[in-house]
C-alpha cells in the first residue's frame, strides 16, 4: 500500500464517520468537512506511530496537512530524509 | 514501568516545596478575599529561577528537561497555597514554550529572556466572548496594513491579561484560506496603541490570579510580529494544549499532596467517640482515595510530560491525565472539607479556598467534557 493509500484508508475508517466516503488527493479535509480539527490531531498520532516519523513543530503548517496529497508529500519527504 | 526520582529532582522537590512553604503563604486569605496578585511572591520565584526551568541557558533559562519542570511546579503548588501565584507561574512557562518552539530567534532573543527573569509577565489570548471551546470560531481579526498587522478584536477570561506586559494574541488572518489556515498568532505587547485591559474578572476560586479581557481597537503589530507561520494558528493552538495538559494538572497534584496530608494530621488528632476519628472507616476511606488519585494522577501527568519533553505526541495521554487530575483532585477537594467538619468549611485550614479553585481545573484548558471527546476521537469513536 502506498502512503497515500495507507493515509486514506485511516481517514475515512477511523476519522470520516461515514463509510464508504470518497477522498480525492486535493481535497481540503476540513473544510469538505472529512473530518474536524480533533480530527487532525489523531491524524498526526497516527502518522507518527505509522510511518515512524516525528513531525516537527516547523513541519505543523496547513500547507503539510489540509489535503491527502500535501499529507502523503510530508510523510514521504520525512522518510527519505 | 518502573519510575523514581533522579536526586536532582528529590533535592528540587524539598528545597522548592520548603521555599514555598516559607516564602509564598503570607497574606493568603486576605490576598483571597480581595482577589490581590503577589507581586512579592512572584518577584521571589522569579529569584528562585521558577519561570527558567525549562528553557535554554542561552535565553537566560536552566535548561531543565520538560518533566524535571512539571516536578518542580507540583512541588511549588505542594509548599504554596496561593494557587493563584503558582497558575500565573505556569502560564508563564507554557507562553515560553510557544515562543521557543515556534518563534524565531529574533522572537525568542526579544522575549525568552524577560520571561525567564519574571521581568516580563506573559499571557496567551484565544477565548473570546462567543468563542470558548469552538475555539476557532473567534471573531478577532487581524489584517495588513502597510507592512504591519491592524488587529481587532476582544479576547476574555485571559490568565495574567490584567498584569501581563506580552500577550500571545490568535486572530483570523484570512477568512478565505482553507479552515485549517484561517489563525494566525500574534506577539502583541500591552502597551501598543489600541490595547485596552478589563480590572481583573471577579471569580469563585482562583481569586488572586488576573485573569480579564484584552480588547484591541486598530492595534497595529509589526509585521514580524506573526509566531509561527502565517495561518499556523490552529496547529500551534492544538500544540499549546498538549503542553499546557501535560503541566497545569501539576498544581492539581502538589496541592492534592498538601491537602491529604492535612486530611490524615486532622484524622489523627481529632478525636470522636472515644477514638482518633481517622479509625473510622468512613474518615479513612476517603483520605484512601485520595491517595488512589494522587499516585494514579501523577503517573498520567508523568508519562505525558515525559512523552513531551522527549519531542513525542501526548494528545490522549495529556487528555487522559488532565480530565483524571483535575476532575478527582475537584472530588478530593470536597472530601476533605467534610472530613474536617466545621473547619474545613471556615478559612481556618484553607481547604474551602482548595475546594473553590478545584473547579477552575475542570473547565479551563478543554473542559473535562472536551477531554473526554478527545480521548473518543483517538479511540476511533
Amino acid at each position: 500500500m502506498t502512503t497515500k493509500d495507507t493515509i486514506r484508508t485511516f481517514i475515512v475508517s477511523e476519522l470520516a464517520g461515514e463509510e464508504g466516503t470518497e477522498i480525492k488527493d486535493s481535497d481540503q479535509l476540513i473544510d469538505a468537512g472529512i473530518i474536524d480539527s480533533m480530527g487532525i490531531i489523531a491524524l498526526l498520532g497516527f502518522l507518527e506511530t505509522e510511518f515512524a516519523i516525528q513531525i516537527d513543530s516547523d513541519e505543523l503548517l496547513p500547507e503539510n496537512l489540509g489535503t491527502v496529497q500535501a499529507i502523503s508529500d510530508l510523510v514521504d519527504r520525512k522518510l527519505r530524509a | 514501568m518502573y519510575f523514581q526520582y533522579t536526586p536532582e529532582q528529590k533535592d528540587l522537590i524539598g528545597s522548592i516545596a520548603d521555599f514555598a512553604r516559607k516564602e509564598l503563604n503570607e497574606d493568603i486569605e486576605m490576598r483571597d478575599h480581595e482577589g490581590q496578585f503577589s507581586r512579592s511572591g512572584w518577584e521571589k520565584c522569579a529569584e528562585m529561577q521558577l519561570m527558567a526551568l525549562p528553557f535554554p541557558e542561552e535565553f537566560g533559562g536552566c535548561g531543565l528537561d520538560f518533566l524535571t519542570t512539571v516536578i518542580t511546579l507540583e512541588a511549588l503548588a505542594m509548599g504554596c497555597r496561593d494557587g493563584g501565584l503558582v497558575h500565573a507561574i505556569a502560564t508563564q512557562l507554557l507562553c515560553g514554550i510557544q515562543i521557543l518552539h515556534f518563534g524565531s530567534e529574533d522572537q525568542k532573543k526579544q522575549f525568552l529572556p524577560g520571561i525567564c527573569s519574571g521581568g516580563i509577565i506573559a499571557a496567551q489570548a484565544i477565548t473570546e466572548p462567543d468563542s470558548g471551546s469552538d475555539a476557532m470560531a473567534m471573531k478577532t481579526r487581524a489584517r495588513r496594513v502597510n507592512g504591519e498587522w491592524e488587529l481587532n478584536g476582544s479576547k476574555t477570561f485571559i490568565t495574567n491579561a490584567p498584569i501581563a506586559d506580552l500577550a500571545i494574541i490568535f486572530a483570523v488572518t484570512d477568512d478565505q484560506r482553507p479552515a485549517l489556515g484561517r489563525v494566525s498568532a500574534f506577539l502583541v505587547e500591552m502597551d501598543l496603541e489600541g490595547v485596552s485591559r478589563s480590572r481583573p474578572l471577579g471569580k469563585l476560586g482562583l481569586r488572586t490570579l488576573q485573569n480579564g479581557e484584552i480588547n484591541m481597537k486598530d492595534c497595529k503589530v509589526p509585521g514580524t510580529s506573526i509566531l509561527g507561520n502565517e495561518g499556523q494558528g490552529a496547529l500551534i493552538f492544538n500544540e499549546s494544549m498538549e503542553w499546557e495538559r501535560s503541566l497545569l494538572p501539576a498544581v492539581q497534584i502538589g496541592a492534592l499532596d498538601r491537602i491529604i496530608k492535612t486530611c490524615v494530621d486532622y484524622a489523627k488528632e481529632r478525636k470522636a467517640f472515644g477514638q482518633s476519628i481517622g479509625q473510622f472507616q468512613a474518615v479513612s476511606h476517603p483520605i484512601a482515595q485520595m491517595k488512589v488519585d494522587l499516585e494514579l494522577g501523577r503517573l498520567a501527568l508523568y508519562r505525558a510530560a515525559g512523552m513531551k519533553g522527549a519531542g513525542k505526541r501526548a494528545t490522549m495521554e495529556a487528555s487522559v491525565a488532565k480530565l483524571f487530575i483535575t476532575e478527582t483532585f475537584k472530588k478530593a477537594c470536597l472530601d476533605a472539607v467534610q472530613i474536617l467538619g466545621g473547619y474545613g468549611y471556615s478559612t481556618e485550614y484553607g481547604l474551602e479556598r482548595d475546594l473553590r479553585d478545584s473547579v477552575a481545573g475542570t473547565i479551563y484548558s478543554g473542559t473535562s467534557e472536551m477531554q473526554r471527546n478527545i480521548i473518543a476521537k483517538m479511540l476511533g469513536l
